[in-house]
């Protein structure tokens, strides 16, 4: 009975936060539809760790390909642009060829010059 | 010869059979100096920014070997092309 005890406290540790919920940008990312489907997840990156280690070192099946718009997509931001290698993890090398994927790929309007993805214009 | 890839953005508010004979005429355009090696048709895709007023792109993607000195000319017919929205021409090898 006395071990139950602890178990009970820690519920009403769980508090939302409401602050949260009000922001202003809240709304407006939900209404689009269109990121689910491409398999977007525009707002993942921003919470997420980063890479300690060049992704393409690690993994040397994984071509830099500015055709692969999904790849692509990992490596601008919310505004286009192209993520620093502090961000991304990167290696020299690989960051440069990155850096110019994401040129080919934009010339072709794969992915924007500026702006997020499917924003609409 | 050299091994070369191209993405190929064509207008998408053409009908499909005027889109075919445009796939076409760039494929024989190729051919006048070089060869054909794969064409894959992506289809049509939304553009992440507006090209002329259009909001779509019909993609097709090609590999080709050619000459260095006949991509001067496919890139320049091309660029008088008008229902090539936009193109990318690289050298695979």
């Amino acid at each position: 009975m006395t071990d139950n005890k602890p178990e009970i406290t820690q519920e009403p540790e769980r508090t939302e936060r409401p602050e949260r919920a009000e922001r202003p940008e809240r709304p407006e990312r939900s209404e689009r539809p269109e990121r689910q489907e491409r398999g977007q997840r525009g707002d993942r990156r921003r919470f997420v760790s980063r890479p300690k280690y060049c992704q393409f070192c690690t993994d040397k099946n994984l071509k830099i390909d500015y055709k692969n718009v999904e790849l692509m997509g990992r490596y601008i931001n919310e505004t286009g642009k192209i993520r620093p290698r502090r961000q991304t993890g990167a290696c020299a090398k690989h960051q440069r060829e990155v850096a110019t994927a994401i040129k080919n790929a934009r010339h072709i309007a794969l992915i924007p010059f500026e702006g997020d993805f499917w924003a609409e214009y | 010869m050299h091994k070369y890839e191209t993405v190929l953005v064509f207008q998408a508010d053409l009908d499909e059979a005027v889109l075919n004979t445009a796939v076409e005429t760039v494929e024989t355009l190729i051919k006048t100096n070089g060869e054909v090696t794969k064409i894959d048709r992506w289809g049509k895709r939304k553009l992440a920014y507006p090209i002329r007023k259009q909001f779509e792109g019909y993609y097709v993607y090609m590999t080709f070997d050619s000459e260095p000195s006949e991509i001067v000319n496919i890139k320049r017919t091309l660029g008088y092309n008008e229902q090539v929205l936009r193109f990318i021409i690289l050298r695979l090898d």
